[in-house]
Order: C-alpha cells, then sequence, then structure tokens
C-alpha cells in the first residue's frame, strides 16, 4: 500500500509567499545599489543593415551620461551555439538589435542620450521566411553560416557516442515502412506564430565589479550557477563571475537567455565603474527577447488500419530569428519527445536551423518538443481520419511504454523504465465525456444556430525530466534546523518550498524549521537550473541524497552515545531514538553538541529511462456566422508518481494556457511585419494573452502511480502542460467547422479563409 | 517618459486659456488611460511640453436629465455610467458601450470625454520609440501608411483619411452617434454645439488646439425606441472592438421607423450605415434583416487582410436587429 507521508502530498504555505502579497520580494527592479546607473539599448530601427558611421559626441556631451559603448568598444566575446553572436556588431540583424549600450544617471538622461547617438546605416535586403532563407542567394545573416543554415548539434547536450547530441533522427527503413501503410499522409502544417511565453517580469541584470577580475551579476535566472559557468565561457574564461538569482517573476524557459543582457550590464559597468542595472520594458521584452521557434514540417505519415505507424520521414524548418541560443539542443529534444509520444519503428525527420531577419526564438518551456508536435500531430490526426481511428484509442496504443527504445538527445538509444500511461489516459477520457461527445473525425459534437461545437485531444511526453547534472548540501545544525543550499531560483512555481518539504520529510522536521540559501553561485553547489521539469527528479534527487547523507553523519554521532549501531536509529522533531525502543533516545543538540555542524552531499546525474507524460482534451465553440473561436474546456490528465505540494501541481497544470501554450492555437501570436521587419503587436492589449475572466472551465486529472525515482517515486511535470494543447485545440475545430484547420492562431480571418477554401482543407 | 510642465485646470476657461497659449505643444490629461502609455512610448515626433490635467476642473462630472435630454459631463467615468440606472433604464445602449470599454480599472479611470477623444489603436502608429525607433506615419505627418502595404487586419473597411487606413477605436461614439447625441464644446472663440456625426472628422483630432469637450447631451428618445450595441473583439476581458454595431429605432406595431444604423471601428469615424437604414425605415424587422446587414456594407472596400471583417458587421447588424425585434416583443 501506499507509503505514508507527514509532509509530502499535503499543501504547506510557500516560504515567500508573505513577502510577494505584502511587495517585500526583491525582483530585479527593487534592488538598488549605491551609485547604480541605469542603462539603456539603442536599438536598430532596420532588420538588417550594415552600421556606416557611428558619432556619440553629442550623446558624451549630455549631463549625466557616464559610458557609451559601440560595436568598436567591446570585446569580441561571442555567444550563442556555436559562439556567433557578439556583443554589439558593425552588422545588425532584426528591428530592435543592439547599436550601442548608454549608461547614465537616471532612466529619463539615458533615454535622452539614445537620441543623441547618430547612426549611419546601409540597409541591406532582410529574409524571414525559412525556406527563402535558405535557397541560393538569399540575403545573409552571418558570413559563417551559409545560407543561413546554423549546424545541427549541442556539445553540452553531447555524450560519448555522441559528441554533438543528436542532430536528426533516423531509424529502421522509411520506404518499406511507407509500403507496409494502409494509409499515407503528406502534409506541410506551419506552427510559425513565434508567441511569446511573456513572464509578468521582463528580463534584467545588475551588474557591479568588486575588482577588475571578479564581478557581480543580478539576475532575473532560473538557473544561478549555470549562468555563471556560460558567462564565465562567454568572458573568455579570465573573470570571476557571481551569480545571484532575483526573485524571478517568471521565466516560462525564456529567462535561459538572459545571458546577452548580463553582458550589457557587465560592460557598462566596467566602463562607468559604476554598478548598472539594465531591465528591459515590456515593450522590449515583446520585441527584442526571446519568442517561441517557428516550426515548419513537411512530413509524410504511413499508417495501419489498426493505428500501427510504419513510418514518419520528412524536413522540420526550425526558424531561430537572428540567433541560435540553444536551438540545437531544443531540435535535439523535440526528435526526442517525438518517439515518446508515437512509437514508429522507421523515421527519417531531419531538421535544419535557420537564421532570419528577426527577433530570436529560443528557449522556451516545450523546447522544441511542442513546436515539433504542433505540426507533427495534425499531419498524424489525417492519417488517423485516412484509417478512422478514434485519436484516443490511437495515443492509448502509441505513447511509451516501458521497453520501449527511443533515442535521446545525448544521441544514446534508451530504454524506458516508465509506469503505464494508458491509465491516465482512459482517466481522462472518463472525465472529459470522450466517448460520448466523439461523433467521429470532422464531425462536430453538437450544432445550435451559429455555434458548433467540436473535440480535440493532444499528449506530451518528455524525458528531460532527468536531465542534467544535480548538486546540493544540506546542513544541520544543532537548534533543529536544516539549511538546503541549492542554486534553484524562484521562478513561481515553488519549487524553493517544495525542496524545503522533501529535505523536511527526510529529517522528519517540520518545513519551517527548514532554510534555504539565497540562490546564487557562491555559496552553493553545481545545478543546471529549473527546466524541462527536472526540479522534482533530477533536483529533488540530489537534494534528498544530501539530506539523507546529512541525516547519517548525525545518526554516527548519535549512535555513538545511545551505544548502537547507526541503522537502528530514527529521528523525529528533533529527537533520535532507537527503532523499537523510543526511551533510548537523544536530542540533536545533545548528539552534536552546540559547536558541530553537519554538512551532506548529494548529486544526481542525468537519466533518460523516465519521462513524464500529458494528454489534454478540449472542447470548442465555433460562431460560424463571425468565424469566433472559444475555448469552452480542458481536461489535462497525467500520472505524476507522486503529488509533492497538490496546490503546486494545480497551478502549473493550470498555466496549460498562457505562456505561448495552448492559447497559441487561439489567439496568441507575435506579429511580424514582412514589410518593415518590425513586430506590430509590441503591447498587451494588440498582444492577446488571456485574462481571468476569459478562463475555460479547466479540470486535472492526476494519477500517482509511483515512478522508480528516489524522490518518493514521484517526476516533474509542470514544463510540458502547454504542450499538448495548440494541436488539440485544431482537431477540435476542424471537427466543429467539417474541414481540415491547421493555422495558428485560429483567429476569425485564419477561420474565414479556411471555411472558402476548396475542398477538405 | 521624458520630463514636461503639468498644469492643474480649474476652471474650463483656464484649461481653453492654457491650450490657447500652448497650442500643438499641450495635452489635455483626464482619466490617462489613453495618453500615458502613448507617452510612455514615446510614439509622437513632438514629445508635448505641456500636460493640463482638466480632472481638477470643478462641475464635468455628472450624469442628469433634463429639458434637453440626457446629459452627461465629458469627466464622468465610464464606470460610473455602466453603473447608472438612469442611463440603464432609459438609454440602455450607452450603459451597454460603456461597459464594453477595457478592463474595470481602464473604466475606474477613463472618462467618456477621454473615450471620444482618443487617439488611433494603429500598431505602426504606437510603435514604441525605444524598440528601434517611432513610426512616422501618414497621420503623424509622415509620407504613408504603413498599414495598406503591412497588416490591416484592424485597420478600414470603409477607405481612408487624408491617405491613413486607421480606425477610430470609441464604443462610446457608436453608442452616442445612433442616439443623435450632441456634444458641446468651448474654445478661445466660446462655445459651440455640435451633432456627433459633425463631431467626428478625423480618426484621432476632433477638437482644435484650443478646444475642449464640456457637455454630452443625448435628446429624449421616444417611448417606443429599442436600442442595442454589440462589440466584437477577441477577449470578453478587454479588448478594442474589431467591429461595433450600434442600432436605434422606434418600433411600432412590427415596423420600424426613424432607425439609425452605426458601425463603430471599421472606418476612419464612426459611420451611419444610411443605406441599410433606408431599408429599415417602413419594414418589419424579420423581413428585412438580411438586406439591411448586406446594405450596411455595401459601401465597403475591405483589404486583403481585413476583409473578414465583413461578415463579423453583417452579422452583428442582424443580430442588433433580432435582439431589437425580441425586445419590441416582450
Amino acid at each position: 500500500m501506499t507509503k505514508k507521508y507527514r509532509y509530502i502530498g499535503k499543501p504547506s504555505r510557500r516560504k515567500d509567499a508573505v513577502d510577494i502579497v505584502t511587495g517585500k520580494a526583491k525582483y530585479i527592479n527593487d534592488i538598488k545599489l549605491p551609485g547604480m546607473l541605469t542603462g539603456k539599448v539603442l536599438r536598430s530601427p532596420f532588420p538588417h543593415a550594415i552600421i556606416r558611421r557611428i558619432n556619440t559626441e553629442r550623446a558624451e556631451k549630455l549631463k549625466g551620461v557616464r559610458a557609451i559603448l559601440t560595436h568598436r568598444d567591446v570585446p569580441d566575446w561571442k555567444m550563442g551555439i556555436p559562439p556567433h553572436l557578439r556583443v554589439l556588431d558593425r552588422k545588425v540583424r532584426y528591428v530592435g538589435d543592439a547599436v550601442a549600450l548608454i549608461a547614465a544617471e537616471s532612466e529619463e538622461v539615458a533615454l535622452e542620450a539614445l537620441d543623441l547617438i547618430d547612426v549611419e546605416f546601409e540597409q541591406l535586403e532582410p529574409v524571414y521566411d525559412v525556406e527563402d532563407a535558405i535557397k541560393d542567394g538569399a540575403p545573409q545573416l552571418y558570413d559563417e553560416f551559409p545560407n543561413n543554415l546554423i549546424p545541427l548539434g549541442n556539445p553540452w547536450f553531447g555524450s560519448k557516442n555522441a559528441p554533438e547530441g543528436l542532430k536528426e533522427l533516423i531509424t529502421g527503413d522509411v520506404e518499406k515502412g511507407f509500403r507496409e501503410a494502409d494509409a499515407v499522409v503528406e502534409a506541410t502544417v506551419r506552427y510559425e506564430n513565434i508567441p511569446n511565453s511573456l513572464p509578468l517580469e521582463p528580463p534584467g541584470a545588475i551588474a557591479r565589479w568588486e575588482d577588475p577580475k571578479t564581478v557581480h551579476v543580478w539576475l532575473t535566472s532560473q538557473g544561478p550557477y549555470m549562468d555563471r559557468i556560460s558567462l564565465y565561457y562567454i568572458m573568455r574564461r579570465e573573470f570571476n563571475v557571481i551569480v545571484h538569482a532575483t526573485q524571478c517573476g517568471g521565466s516560462y524557459g525564456t529567462k535561459g537567455t538572459v545571458l546577452p543582457i548580463a553582458i550589457y550590464a557587465i560592460l557598462l559597468a566596467r566602463a562607468s565603474g559604476r554598478p548598472v542595472k539594465l531591465c528591459y520594458s515590456k515593450e522590449e521584452q515583446l520585441t527584442a527577447f526571446t519568442l517561441r521557434l517557428g516550426s515548419r514540417l513537411r512530413a509524410k505519415v504511413g499508417i495501419k488500419r489498426d493505428g500501427t505507424v510504419t513510418a514518419i520521414s520528412g524536413e522540420w524548418f526550425v526558424n531561430t530569428g537572428y540567433y541560435s541560443a540553444v536551438t540545437q539542443g531544443q531540435v535535439a529534444v523535440g526528435l526526442g519527445e517525438a518517439q515518446l509520444a508515437v512509437r514508429c519503428d522507421n523515421w527519417d525527420l531531419r531538421p535544419k536551423i535557420v537564421c532570419t531577419n528577426r527577433n530570436n526564438s529560443g528557449w522556451t518551456r516545450g523546447f522544441g518538443g511542442q513546436e515539433l508536435k504542433s505540426a507533427l500531430l495534425p499531419i498524424l490526426y489525417r492519417a488517423m481520419a485516412k484509417v478512422d481511428i478514434d485519436p484516443v484509442d490511437f495515443f492509448k496504443k502509441n505513447i511509451v511504454k516501458e521497453g520501449d527504445g527511443y533515442y535521446w538527445r545525448d544521441g544514446n538509444w534508451w530504454i524506458s523504465r516508465v509506469i503505464d500511461f494508458t491509465k491516465a489516459i482512459d482517466r481522462g477520457a472518463e472525465v472529459f465525456g470522450w466517448k460520448k461527445k466523439w461523433k467521429g473525425w470532422l464531425k462536430p459534437t453538437s450544432i445550435d444556430g451559429s455555434k458548433r461545437t467540436g473535440i480535440g485531444v493532444g499528449v506530451h511526453s518528455n524525458a528531460d525530466i532527468g536531465e542534467d547534472d544535480a548538486e546540493a548540501f544540506v546542513r544541520i545544525d544543532p537548534d533543529f534546523t536544516a539549511t538546503l543550499h541549492v542554486a534553484v531560483s524562484e521562478q513561481g512555481g515553488g519549487q524553493r518550498s517544495n525542496l524545503c518539504k522533501m529535505v523536511a520529510e527526510v529529517l522528519q522536521i517540520p518545513p519551517d524549521n527548514i532554510f534555504i540559501s539565497p540562490p546564487d553561485s557562491n555559496i552553493n553547489p553545481y545545478e543546471f537550473g529549473l527546466v524541462g521539469s527536472r526540479g522534482t527528479y533530477a533536483i529533488g534527487s540530489a537534494v534528498i541524497e544530501a539530506a539523507e547523507n546529512a541525516k547519517k553523519q548525525l545518526f554516527e554521532l548519535a549512535g555513538k552515545k545511545l551505544d548502537t549501531a547507526p541503522e537502528n536509529l530514527e529521528t523525529s522533531d528533533g529527537v533520535i531514538y532507537v527503532r523499537d525502543q523510543p526511551e533510548r533516545n537523544i536530542t540533536w543538540r545533545r548528539a552534536m553538541g552546540p559547536t558541530r555542524t553537519i554538512m551532506g552531499y548529494g548529486r544526481y546525474e542525468p537519466d533518460y529511462s523516465l519521462c513524464n507524460f500529458m494528454m489534454t482534451f478540449v472542447e470548442v465553440e465555433v460562431d460560424m456566422d463571425t468565424d469566433l473561436v472559444e475555448l469552452k474546456r480542458i481536461v489535462n490528465a497525467t500520472d505524476v508518481g507522486r503529488i509533492i505540494d497538490p496546490p503546486s501541481l494545480e497551478n502549473q497544470l493550470n498555466g496549460c494556457l498562457g505562456s505561448a501554450g495552448i492559447d497559441s492555437a487561439v489567439f496568441e501570436e507575435t506579429i511580424l511585419d514582412n514589410k518593415t521587419g518590425r513586430i506590430i503587436n509590441c503591447n498587451l492589449i494588440d498582444y492577446k494573452w488571456r485574462l481571468f475572466q476569459d478562463l475555460p472551465e479547466i479540470k486535472n486529472v492526476v494519477l500517482e502511480t509511483p515512478f522508480p525515482t528516489p524522490v518518493f517515486g514521484a517526476v516533474g511535470v509542470g514544463e510540458i502542460s502547454t504542450a499538448p494543447g495548440p494541436p488539440a485545440v485544431m482537431m477540435a475545430i476542424s471537427n466543429a467547422i467539417g474541414k481540415w484547420f491547421f493555422s495558428y492562431p485560429a483567429t476569425p480571418d485564419r477561420v474565414l479563409e479556411t471555411m472558402n477554401s476548396p475542398g477538405d482543407n | 517618459m521624458r520630463p514636461f510642465r503639468y498644469f492643474n485646470a480649474k476652471t474650463v476657461g483656464e484649461a481653453v486659456e492654457l491650450l490657447g497659449r500652448y497650442q500643438e505643444k499641450a495635452r489635455i490629461i483626464a482619466g490617462g488611460t489613453d495618453l500615458i502609455p502613448s507617452l510612455k512610448n514615446d510614439i509622437f515626433p513632438e514629445y508635448p511640453e505641456v500636460i493640463i490635467n482638466i480632472k481638477t476642473v470643478r462641475g464635468l462630472d455628472y450624469i442628469k436629465e433634463d429639458d434637453e435630454g440626457l446629459r452627461i459631463g465629458p469627466l464622468t467615468t465610464l464606470d460610473r455610467i455602466a453603473k447608472s440606472p438612469l442611463i440603464r433604464n432609459g438609454y440602455r445602449i450607452i450603459s451597454e458601450a460603456s461597459e464594453s470599454v477595457g478592463s474595470p480599472q481602464i473604466r475606474r479611470m477613463g472618462t467618456i470625454g477621454g473615450n471620444l477623444c482618443q487617439d488611433v489603436r494603429c500598431w505602426y502608429y504606437r510603435y514604441p520609440h525605444h524598440a528601434g525607433g517611432r513610426m512616422v506615419c501618414i497621420l503623424k505627418g509622415g509620407r504613408k501608411c504603413y498599414a495598406v502595404a503591412g497588416d490591416s487586419r484592424y485597420h478600414s473597411v470603409f477607405g481612408h483619411y487624408n491617405g491613413c487606413i486607421a480606425v477610430n477605436p470609441s464604443d462610446m461614439a457608436v453608442a452616442l452617434l445612433a442616439l443623435d447625441a450632441r456634444a458641446r464644446i468651448a474654445g478661445s472663440d466660446g462655445t459651440k454645439v455640435v451633432g456627433m456625426e459633425d463631431f467626428f472628422r478625423s480618426p484621432n483630432r476632433n477638437l482644435a488646439p484650443d478646444e475642449i469637450l464640456t457637455d454630452i447631451i443625448i435628446p429624449h428618445i421616444s417611448e417606443n425606441a429599442k436600442q442595442k450595441f454589440i462589440k466584437f473583439r477577441l477577449r470578453s476581458s478587454i479588448d478594442f472592438s474589431i467591429a461595433g454595431v450600434g442600432i436605434v429605432t422606434e418600433i411600432d406595431n412590427e415596423i420600424c421607423r426613424n432607425p439609425r444604423i452605426v458601425l463603430g471601428s471599421v472606418a476612419p469615424v464612426p459611420v451611419r450605415a444610411k443605406s441599410g437604414e433606408e431599408i429599415l425605415d417602413g419594414s418589419k424587422i424579420e423581413e428585412v434583416a438580411g438586406e439591411v446587414s448586406e446594405a450596411s456594407v455595401s459601401d465597403a472596400k475591405p483589404l486583403k487582410g481585413n476583409s473578414y471583417k465583413i461578415r463579423i458587421i453583417k452579422t452583428l447588424v442582424k443580430r442588433a436587429l433580432f435582439s431589437l425585434s425580441r425586445d419590441a416583443q416582450n
């Protein structure tokens, strides 16, 4: 039977809750250092141009200006994979690209100074479309990337067998697979509306040089230790960088790409000799910070009548905008995740990463998988319709099972140790009422006047829950408290509190007695960051091991005083006692003495044999007289092994809509004007995102079938709650209107265009 | 934001005097929900040197009925208007329009005068200066309208104003025009009263630099008048109209008389669908609704990017008409 836990699985108050609601929590813009200047970026008005001349004299004369940097003044440090993004370049590659940096005594002075910099541009022709960009003769963004193709492969994700990780997905024999198929479907689907996951807090950085070799950086970071390593490499391994993560007002992955902003602040602080804060405005977050990848898939799918997928082949065009932060890694993870959702022996999926003259696409939750899935599932839906199989039955058959093999991002072939997800599928379908509402492909569930209802379903699964190394220390103090040292920032999900709860469970003292160190890279051991739902399994494993290790040391001390072997001991509420003889006991304080601390260490190393799971059922209503699509109902179904904190999980699952999630199929999009290269909907009215009043009914079905993990059988799931929904919405609309609709997002103009087009598509 | 001088006007006269002195260099602020974001984004080629606060002017915040009709002071907040029983009972179309504007927070700050005098929402016009430079489009004195060749999904389907295809976004204008309301305006040369149809001449600047709106007058409406406002938008929580329709008509034994059909957010100014009105006048809604809706867009000249609005306008006209008809039967 299920083990009884004292804290795990029960709601507990977040440690930062009171600080957040009373305004005490320090976000980056709340931090003020003595003598701090304000930094600003002069941005390019052109999508593609050479800076012929730049004159800063007038700006320098303005009172209060303390530093101005142009491409002539900055070191040749490079960012991205492979390193190619210069801090400031002679060439600008999108509207908003950095032309110059300014530090001034106030924001007003900095803004005024920006207008006093005289720049002469030579405009170049821009290119925005992935397939135009790779043609011979197309405008070239970088000399080192002919045809705008950025090389595949990510050395950070590599392994012994594949030093650059997974670059393409090729298994079996697709031609043989297509011959065995009962139906073959070919289509091109574009998930190219490049939504912005738009965390409430825009990104920002503060830099302060302590001495010529040491710089402190305060950062809206989702992984302070990893940012420290990245900055160290960007700065040619010549400086000691100490990263302090601030209370992070949401990230959704994007703040993994905050590094260029950190570099701006670091260089302005060095040039001015003063601390510099550089925070993006909401408009800059919308025009010059990370978007979701553009994904276009031209693919062919073979299917048998029983739902067996015999072959998938295709070309995957990934639009990364003006540079690639970690797009190669996203492509690798996306290819891996496709295999978890669709069992298929014959794959030939070849990606191309293309740079274009627009703001960058990159690190965003769903991390390549949502982008590939949102283009691939619609093609699979057409194949399912050809053999007339119910999509729920299809996914039950095709979701990854224990013993299945797949290539993961490291290029290795992994055999799954996963639990049975079909239970969650069945339960989700039951709660949604799938069987009653499913009327067949391209058939509405109901019609009421001009309103038609349709249903859809999508699925996602990710083995990144066990990605990358994690380390933690747990320090036990004799005053019945413990302190967790881990480089995990708080980005809104409550993970810092939940990691403390895990320590509380191991040490059997209340979570209020567990403290957590500030999230910086100086006092904490290595940690990759809160990404890919790895907070629970990867980080949790290191934290639990550190707590167990500390407890073991405590029991060794206590064992000597109680004259028994440490294995015979238990602890509860600061008292150590002999199992079966609780009257033989000793307090922590007496066991340790007042002048001792115990430090436990835990380390986790990557494991890609486990994955999480999410299925999303949606119901939409289409008004056939106005072409308006409304999302009415959502049921998310998952199995997380063990719930650590019910409200945290509920919030993560309810987060399925926004942050470039399901609503990227409904109305969220970044609108790039192809005539000027500008992102024109760069305000919170024209960037359509859902407000509380617009919420549909959401139900979350969460099963708890223990996984083989040391974290009480739990795995994380938060990252992927956005991923299965977008294609599900496309299916639901197609069923409602009786025609295939695969046009993201489903605004009235797009629905009408499909209705007016000939045939069933 | 950049620095500017700030005046608190105590009277209409003082506000007019300040406007006369600073002319184009001055802007009026009331609720500020429209002005502040445009100042923060630094969208104007000439940054205002002077901001004149009129919230300090007494006596411009009222809802009352007198011999002239219903009178609304321009400083009355949209929230107060939406909640006014007097308006809900007699002039429901105004309640419907005001409660559709913005969000609760915006309605508590924003005023009816500000709603009528607001600037355009065109995303080229509003492009923030610090994200690559403001766009000096034809409405700002530049040479071209970026929306014509660019993305016009929210722009006019009824032609342009001096080359600009931005729409006037006011929802209140639709209701007031349908009610044949008038505006009282104070300026250096004294006060004048103009009909709402004459008030709206351009997408954004409808007052002379030295003028302010001082009163809104809605004539008494007949006992058997029925009224309806419908707004189409992507989010019901907060959004400007993609299209708005306001209809006021007398209905007598199912026969419509003196109808006024107004379309909002689809043209440089709110427009009356006069050919639709002609068909409706003297007819039964059930018999002519389709024809009226078709006629309402017969003059439309949609662009490639916004032709979807035509179906929406037609549907809104039909839905508003059927709502009036149901209303008349009850």
